[in-house]
């Protein structure tokens, strides 16, 4: 769903019932401003705030290759970077 | 094992979580109970506030809204409705693996409730059910290499009350899908009537004791845990922590 301001939005209710929710402004194949919400767990907590400064510039394949290597550097509990990619591109074709 | 327990009664939201941190910042092995007065609603550290919260009901009812430092899903805490508990230790008490650490802590948690006569058991990553209902929820961060883990125990439910205040689509809260969630949460009240939360923390307690072998001497908040309080207390009343997501 297209909101305000070009923000497209996706969302994911991964197995065990917590939910992800993207939020994401592209522009020309580019991210330009992404957010994650949700009742997830990660630790350390802080390093989300880094992963979307990351991704941040980035178009989504390399997107991708960040997100499967922020996790494997942080603990999930019951979220996956499959989970986290998935809502990604909902986001992004919605 | 020598741990501190200490019994709070209300305190505001944003003293609450300022305690937990500075607990947590200090490590010192503890297990606290309190409760929220305003009753207030804490939010994950992931949410988004806008999306979770009626704000506007909030103020109107005089309900604090705050952010936790611990992730996980938004919770209701009804001043006489429900208790809090936390629990601080060193890293190295726990296993390495989040998820073990949750069982272990949870798993206290339900064998104290059973104490009081509630077939509890843990469920999911985080949850405690009574015969599938849920019951207690928790959410964990690890900093400063020692664990804060907290949560929360109902003692009265209120769900339509809980849903006005959160935000929850129009066909959630119809009047059929409150019942059905009614079906799925409990309450130490609904399941066993009425008892003192004196006697739902001391069977805490218990607990805690016989599942981890814990000895507990009651004491009060060190000097520096306060000092450090006090200046947490200013970021969990901020704008900018609460609506940073």
């Amino acid at each position: 769903m297209k909101a305000k301001n070009g923000i497209s939005k996706g969302e994911k209710k991964v197995k065990g019932g917590k939910l992800i929710r993207c939020e994401v402004r592209v522009k020309e194949d580019r991210i330009e401003e992404i957010r994650f919400t949700g009742d997830f767990f990660i630790h350390p907590e802080e390093m989300l705030e880094k992963l979307e400064e990351n991704l941040r510039g980035k178009n989504i394949e390399e997107a991708e290759e960040i997100i499967n290597s922020f996790f494997e550097n942080i603990e999930g509990i019951g979220v996956t970077a499959d989970d986290f990619i998935e809502v990604l591109k909902k986001a992004v074709i919605s | 094992m020598k741990f501190r327990l200490i019994i709070h009664g209300h305190r505001n939201a944003y003293e609450n979580m300022a305690i937990d941190e500075a607990l947590l910042l200090s490590g010192k092995p503890t297990l606290r109970f309190y409760k929220w007065k305003p009753s207030a609603i804490s939010i994950g550290y992931f949410q988004s506030i806008k999306n979770e919260v009626n704000l506007e009901l909030c103020e109107r009812q005089g309900v604090d809204v705050v952010r936790r430092i611990t992730g996980g899903g938004a919770v209701y805490h009804d001043s006489e409705g429900e208790i809090t508990y936390s629990f601080v230790c060193p890293q190295h008490f726990m296993p390495e693996k989040i998820l073990e650490s949750y069982k272990i802590i949870c798993g206290a948690l339900a064998h104290g409730l059973k104490k009081i006569g509630l077939e509890a058991e843990q469920a999911g990553i985080n949850d405690i059910v009574v015969d599938g209902k849920k019951i207690s929820g928790s959410a964990q961060t690890r900093k400063y290499g020692n664990i804060l883990q907290h949560g929360t125990l109902l003692l009265q439910v209120n769900v339509r009350k809980m849903f006005s205040l959160l935000k929850v689509s129009k066909e959630k809260i119809s009047d059929k899908n409150i019942k059905s969630i009614e079906e799925r949460v409990t309450s130490i009240e609904k399941e066993i009537g009425k008892i003192s939360d004196e006697e739902v923390i001391k069977a805490l307690i218990e607990g805690f004791k016989e599942n981890l072998s814990i000895e507990f001497k009651e004491e009060g908040i060190g000097e520096e845990e306060i000092e450090i309080a006090r200046k947490l207390v200013k970021k969990y009343e901020s704008k900018e922590w609460n609506f940073k997501r």
